[in-house]
């Protein structure tokens, strides 16, 4: 999600040279306090997130309906049932498939992680027979040790596991509802935020608004088409490696990307693990596996990632990697997910307060307004 | 399906909007469509709308009262823009940097929703009233979903200029018969 939020601050550049340091230590400042926040309401910013990504998968159907005549209620109301419909005859097709193999998850995930630890043990090994130095440091056992000892039992991580995704569920599904909402009443949550503001910073405010959800819009539906050239690309090339299950696994490697760099590193391990257990007697084919994937995020990066995205998209990257590792130990892998779509919007707002309040033009027309106010208000007192 | 698709009844509110010369020629249902995209604001007496030089992004359509554009070199009334009965604006002779006072259905700064030039006056609130605000952004996206619609304001709008370019060239010429 890096790419994004950083371009909704593009939106102010417009009208300013770049915002001061006071400025910008407020936008840090709030947002690793929104992240403390967030982290005790994640209940409700997880399905918020989903429901803004959903919202913008779903608008291109939405406009397409009101183009040909349809209202906005009705094209709102037509395209999230569909969407709903789908969703459920999808679950309702898989369904079967996936109560019958449940019973075997747990053994699953066993053999897939024993898998990874024996690639893991063999490449130590083979790293041993090279560096007689790693060999006197007896560094597989010690790995080996350790991974036994840490890891504990696969079935006593299923459970929490298990019981997480259930707590989660009736909140994942206030995502669609949300995004209902969003598709229908979007334009009159602008026209209710635009009569909040004053009319000396009318204009400019709602000028911003636009340009946030223009970048929102083109970064959401982004990451969508980024979604999908990744899944293919990584299923096309673990298919032609004989891994099994190719289009699964690229789906779920390309949105664990939306993680910044955590989730792509989850998303090459899950690969190598599957590469590993697979073909237990091939360790090349992990080096294959590993391959492909940094093969496919060199793709990302300088081909896919400008063809969607758009390069234009990129904040600092030293502000993107001190906010990520701020985000990650203010709140946790919540707020490694979190940061970097909280630091977009605290920047635009931040930016637009500092271009105002520095403008004084504009300060001087809302004092003189704020007088007549008053003035008028006490007329006959 | 029908209704769906079909042409809805107006409203007081849209009746409003019917009679304001930039959406005249707009149905019942193009209205709701392009009342979705409107913002309301109230001015009292006095009050500053924009600046000139101001980067604009908007156009104003007077709902109620009066609107001053007024100009910082323009002492000299021969440059104003004359009024009439039909709606276009009316002269206020004698009044430094004044141009023009505008009055109910009238809309300005309507550059604003062609590009993002500086304005070229001020405007500012003669009386209390109520503007209606048309974003530039959201014409232009007018014009993507809703072409029909976008192109009978944009006939407005042309009329608009054409009527003003007019008024200006028969100016210029009074003023070159004069000299």
């Amino acid at each position: 999600m890096n790419h994004a939020r950083e371009g909704m601050s593009a939106a102010s550049e417009h009208h300013h040279t770049g915002s001061g340091p006071v400025v910008w230590v407020a936008i840090i400042a709030v947002t690793c306090l929104l992240l403390l926040v967030f982290q005790k309401v994640l209940w409700l910013v997880v399905p918020f997130l989903l429901a803004l990504i959903l919202y913008y998968f779903l608008y291109p159907a939405v406009r397409a309906l009101i183009y040909r005549g349809m209202s906005r209620d009705a094209a709102s109301s037509v395209v999230t049932l569909a969407f709903l419909v789908l969703i459920a005859v999808a679950g309702i097709a898989l369904m079967p498939k996936i109560a019958s193999q449940a019973a075997q998850w747990q053994d699953t995930v066993d053999r897939y992680v024993q898998g990874g630890a024996k690639l893991l043990d063999s490449s130590l090994r083979a790293m041993e027979g090279s560096w007689p130095t790693l060999e006197r440091a007896r560094l597989a056992d010690t790995v080996a040790a350790r991974l036994k000892h840490g890891a504990g039992n696969v079935s006593d991580h299923i459970e929490p596991v298990a019981l997480g995704i259930m707590a989660w569920t009736p909140s994942l599904l206030l995502a669609p509802f949300l995004a209902f909402f969003f598709l229908r009443d979007g334009r009159r949550f602008k026209r209710f935020l635009g009569a909040a503001v004053p009319n000396a910073f009318f204009e400019r405010t709602l000028y911003l608004l636009h340009e946030i959800d223009r970048t929102a819009r083109a970064y959401f539906q982004g990451l969508i088409n980024l979604t999908i050239l990744d899944t293919l690309t990584l299923a096309a090339g673990l298919w032609l490696l004989g891994i099994p299950g190719p289009l699964a696994l690229g789906l779920i490697c390309a949105v664990l990307a939306w993680v910044p760099y955590v989730g792509s590193i989850l998303g090459g391990l899950l690969v190598v693990l599957v590469a590993a257990t697979d073909f237990p007697g091939d360790p090349s084919m992990a080096y294959w596996a590993i391959g492909l994937f940094v093969l496919v995020r060199l793709l990302d990066d300088f081909l896919y990632m400008p063809m969607t995205i758009g390069k234009s998209l990129e904040l600092h990257p030293l502000i993107t990697v001190l906010m990520i590792f701020a985000g990650g130990a203010v709140a946790g892998i919540s707020g490694l997910m979190l940061v970097l779509p909280v630091l977009g919007v605290v920047m635009v707002i931040g930016e637009t307060i500092g271009i105002i309040v520095s403008d004084p033009r504009l300060m001087a027309r809302h004092r003189y307004a704020r007088a007549l106010r008053q003035q008028h208000a006490s007329a006959d007192l | 399906m029908v209704k769906l698709f079909g042409s809805q009844k107006s409203s007081p509110r849209l009746e409003r909007l019917h009679g304001l010369s930039l959406f005249v020629n707009l149905t019942p249902a193009e209205l709701r469509i392009v009342d979705g995209l409107l913002h309301e604001r109230s001015y009292l007496a006095g009050e500053v709308i924009f600046d000139e030089g101001e980067e604009g992004q908007a156009i104003y359509i007077i709902a109620s009262g009066e609107v001053l554009i007024s100009r910082q070199d323009q002492g000299d009334v021969e440059r104003a823009s004359p009024v009439g009965a039909n709606g276009l604006p009316r002269r206020r002779q004698g009044d430094s940097g004044r141009v023009a006072q505008l009055g109910p259905g009238i809309f300005f700064g309507e550059l604003a929703l062609l590009d993002n030039s500086p304005r070229s006056a001020q405007a500012r609130a003669a009386t209390a009233c109520q503007l209606i605000i048309f974003f530039r952004d959201d014409f232009v996206s007018l014009l993507d979903t809703h072409a029909r619609i976008a192109s009978k304001i944009s006939r407005q709008l042309a009329c608009h200029l054409g009527a003003r370019m007019r008024v200006m060239a028969q100016a210029m010429g009074n003023h070159q018969h004069a000299v």
